[in-house]
């Protein structure tokens, strides 16, 4: 039977589409119920009164923060450990996804007006076109899919302890998220430019530098940016596994039940993310 | 300069905006290509640049065939052909001198296109002043491209044109966002440019007054055919008529066919052909 060409033109019709809050809705409940009996939660056992006594120790045990001057002295080399993690994970994390980011990106690999005339090759021609294309994103997306956690356990088994393997696991694993972020962000530029300047003769590199990477610098040093101030605070996390810096003396301090100095660190920590918010923020706002 | 023999495009298998088209062009000539909107004048302009592969026909490109071209021969058949856009399509973020020293990318080196986005070389900056010149703002050569007006941005891509040096000049529309007064203006520029530096000069122009005041061939577009083809003497209002008349209809063709094109740049959907 036809259908009328409204009915037509939707992907759906309308019945179905009034039945997806009702099923998503129904998800959700059945998922909550569950988790909340497989999670075990119990808010109770936060009020019972050796629970409260507990607490009651751990935040008494807290203060006041060890501000003594050896044990600030003794935070110096972490705390720069802590930054240069973050810095040169970040610097591998660039150098991993920016060439891994361009080869997946489909507008200079192998689709799109600046491949249009191209693209009438035999089946050979465009498979050369795709497979390093689908191979990059494949790369990329194991990079990132595994948590920098999981893959600091491995490179500390790998290399050994200290700060390296927390580089090595902040750069795979942001080097995935900024290699797929940087592709969609190539990906979804104005077109135009890329057209005029190919017309003229330029190659695809050509293009890349005069019309794409211009057009995208403020958006791909933003990211970039935000990355490494999520990187600080990944790399202070990776202490906790070996790989250095502040989070191996917040786990050294809790492993030795001595609060006062993990209030200390967590304050240090605080005022290192805070300050490389700002400094990222203000950069960010430079650029535009 | 260019010869066309039953060019056709169609865009998705079904929507035909160039239908069967016959027509030379010959090297140096000025020719003005009017008609409504979804004549397929636009998707004729794509075609003669070689940004886009014609479905069924012939084109020769100063007597090269344009058959299965890919890689270095087709750019360098690309350089022989110089663009201006309705929208300019020059890089907003890019200072002014790169983007018309952009008309070179076809003939340098990529070290040589990386370095000059770094420091331009001397002989380069000295030819981008005096492309800039030619078109009326020297001064410019340093300054934001998207600070400048509308006018003035499309000066800057008619001397990213010079600085190509091409051996055809196609401008599809190149006044249209531009005031009437501007638009007088970079039409004779085009005119007097192409003359100075023997181009061949194929305008698509919304404008019927423009063309006919400045260009001795005059090619009426409709349906993605040749409606007519003669000087501006024998273009009577009658013809003209004709030819804009009921063009709501196809303003939608034009318009879809950009459409099919966004779609095909959208990852992940191959183009089918």
């Amino acid at each position: 039977m036809p259908l009328n060409p409204s009915e037509a033109a939707l992907p759906f019709s309308h019945r179905t589409k009034s039945h997806f809050p009702i099923l998503f809705g129904t998800c959700f409940a059945v998922a909550f119920v569950g988790s909340w009996q497989l999670a075990q939660i119990q808010p109770g056992l936060l009020f019972e009164a050796e629970g409260r006594r507990n607490m009651a120790k751990f935040i008494a045990g807290m203060f006041p923060p060890d501000l003594s001057v050896e044990f600030l002295r003794l935070l110096v080399v972490p705390l720069f450990e802590t930054i240069q993690i973050s810095v040169m994970g970040t610097v591998l994390a660039v150098a991993i996804g920016f060439p891994l980011g361009l080869l997946g990106t489909a507008s200079l690999a192998y689709t799109g007006i600046l491949h249009e005339v191209e693209l009438t090759g035999s089946p050979f021609h465009r498979f050369a076109r795709i497979s390093p294309y689908v191979l990059a994103r494949g790369v990329l997306s194991v990079f990132r899919c595994i948590p920098e956690f999981v893959w600091a356990f491995m490179f500390v088994r790998a290399v050994g302890l200290g700060p390296f393997p927390g580089v090595l696991a902040i750069g795979v694993a942001y080097g995935g998220m900024l290699g797929k972020v940087y592709s969609e962000i190539l990906e979804n530029l104005a077109i135009q430019p890329s057209e005029a300047l190919q017309a003229t003769g330029a190659s695809r590199w050509k293009v890349l530098l005069y019309a794409m990477l211009p057009q995208a610098m403020p958006q791909l040093v933003s990211y970039t940016l935000y990355r490494w101030e999520c990187a600080v605070r990944a790399s202070a996390i990776l202490g906790f596994i070996g790989a250095g810096g502040l989070g191996q003396q917040i786990e050294l301090s809790m492993r030795m039940f001595n609060f006062q100095e993990v209030v200390t660190l967590v304050l240090i920590l605080f005022l290192l993310v805070a300050v490389v918010d700002f400094l990222s923020a203000s950069a960010r706002k430079a650029i535009v | 300069m260019y010869r066309l023999e039953g060019v056709t495009k169609v865009f998705d298998g079904t929507l035909i905006a160039v239908n069967h088209l016959d027509l030379k062009i010959g090297r140096g000539e000025k020719v003005a290509a009017i008609g409504p909107s979804g004549a397929g004048k636009t998707t004729l302009f794509r075609l003669l640049n070689l940004t886009i592969r014609l479905t069924s026909g012939r084109l020769w490109i100063a007597g090269q065939g344009v058959g299965e071209l890919r890689g270095a021969r087709l750019r360098a058949l690309r350089r022989k052909i110089g663009t201006v856009y309705q929208q300019h399509n020059l890089v907003p973020r890019l200072r002014v001198i790169h983007n018309v020293l952009a008309g070179r990318l076809g003939v340098w080196s990529l070290p040589h296109a990386l370095r000059s986005l770094i420091r331009p070389r001397e002989e380069d900056v000295r030819a981008a002043h005096q492309a800039l010149s030619q078109v009326g703002i020297p001064e410019k050569l340093w300054a934001r491209t998207d600070e400048l007006s509308g006018g003035q941005q499309q000066r800057v891509a008619i001397a990213r044109v010079l600085l190509q040096n091409p051996e055809v000049i196609l401008a599809d529309e190149p006044v249209s966002s531009v005031d009437p007064t501007l638009a007088h203006g970079i039409v004779k520029l085009l005119v007097e440019l192409s003359t100075d530096f023997h181009k061949t000069l194929v305008m698509n122009l919304h404008s019927v007054d423009l063309a006919l005041a400045y260009f001795p061939r005059i090619i009426g577009f409709r349906d993605g055919q040749v409606a007519f083809d003669r000087s501006p003497s024998d273009v009577s209002d009658d013809l003209l008529t004709a030819l804009y008349a009921g063009g709501g209809a196809g303003a939608a063709v034009e318009d879809a066919s950009y459409a099919v094109e966004s779609i095909r740049s959208c990852p992940p959907i191959l183009p089918s052909h």
